[in-house]
């Protein structure tokens, strides 16, 4: 009797295992498309950049960054232009889609607070970037890059929003692919130049502890930003489209 | 369930996990409910109904005993003319979910447990 009472509760739990399971592709099974969607914004604006993917002699990085990472614009207008106006698109799209799933599935799923935090820190770092601020006296300016000025760069609310929306996907793989851009941006942005390695990790490599430089440009960065959010898209499409 | 509370070689020591059981949560298709709406933040009454397999009637019943337990909540709109249910779990509910799969998890555990001891002694 006392294991027919152990075999009853392990028989409701495998149960309510499985009606999670379902419920929760029926739920987060379109957690595919504002993951793809980061990762198209991501890698198209590649297209910002004068060299996205040859090094050149010299690079003329103006600060603050609004292509997104410390290199060489085609135009600071265009690349204002392409993320103020390019995040607030991909939201719309993100709230259009999952609209669409609501109708459809009947589940909602917890994506205006991601949008509200991506675009409450785009607006947090254009208001930053347009504090007025003195020059900087020529023996203060470092070689070894902006330090925190650096982080007003437009691939930060992104990442924000990307951790928040995995939080509301309850999606791990989102989580992390937004903590790995945020990585990345953090060490991009407060160095130069670009891909700048500091004494210490050329050691930990077995280097001189002089430092150096990874020999990639823009683009590569931003597709190995977006490789997580790819790999979420692929593993969450595939296993929405499982028959149930 | 007084069987299992013959306990196992510990069963003094801590109260024992069928007493972690709630009656509100404990039965079977409200256990369903906060199972399927713990997966999103809120989730349409049609939804809830198809995926349990339940009748309007009876899904009503098992909703108003949770809400008035304080572990749900329910919001009334319109999907262009049709009226529409939507419901969400509340803090309360996600937490009441939460203890009682863990205690499931411990009888489980524990009767186990203490049937392997019996069959070895």
């Amino acid at each position: 009797m006392v294991q027919g009472n152990a075999d009853d509760a392990a028989t409701t739990l495998a149960a309510l295992g499985r009606l999670r399971e379902r419920a929760h592709r029926r739920a987060h099974g379109g957690a595919w498309l504002p993951a793809l969607g980061f990762a198209v914004l991501l890698v198209a604006s590649a297209a910002l950049y004068r060299h996205p993917l040859t090094r050149p002699y010299s690079i003329d990085a103006k600060h603050p960054f609004w292509a997104g990472l410390p290199d060489e614009q085609v135009s600071p207008v265009a690349s204002y232009l392409f993320w103020f106006l390019g995040t607030p698109l991909l939201f719309a799209v993100i709230a259009l889609w999952y609209a669409w799933r609501a109708r459809r599935h009947g589940v909602r799923v917890g994506w205006p607070l991601a949008a509200a935090t991506g675009l409450g820190v785009l607006v947090l770092l254009a208001v930053l970037a347009a504090v007025p601020v003195g020059p900087v006296p020529d023996g203060l300016v470092s070689a070894s890059g902006p330090h925190w000025a650096g982080l007003l760069t437009p691939l930060l609310p992104l990442a924000a929003a990307v951790i928040v929306l995995g939080r509301a996907e309850h999606s791990r793989g989102l989580v992390a692919a937004g903590i790995w851009i945020a990585a990345l941006t953090a060490w991009l942005c407060t160095s130069f130049p670009l891909g700048h390695l500091p004494g210490w990790t050329s050691v930990l490599i077995g280097g001189s502890g002089a430092g150096g430089q990874l020999s990639l440009r823009p683009a590569h960065y931003l597709v190995l930003m977006a490789l997580p959010l790819l790999v979420v898209a692929a593993v969450n499409l595939a296993t929405a489209r499982r028959p149930r | 369930m007084t069987e299992s509370r013959s306990g196992g070689p510990d069963a003094g020591s801590s109260p024992h996990p069928a007493t972690a059981l709630d009656d509100v949560v404990h039965q079977r298709v409200r256990l369903g409910i906060l199972t399927v709406l713990s997966e999103a933040t809120e989730c349409r009454f049609a939804t809830l109904r198809d995926e349990l397999g339940l009748t309007d009637g009876n899904l009503n019943r098992h909703l108003r005993i949770l809400e008035q337990a304080g572990l749900l909540q329910s919001t009334k709109g319109y999907e262009g003319r049709r009226p529409v249910t939507w419901l969400r779990l509340t803090r309360a509910g996600r937490t009441a979910l939460r203890a009682e799969v863990a205690a499931l998890e411990q009888l489980v555990s524990r009767i186990r447990t203490a049937t392997a001891a019996d069959d070895e002694s």
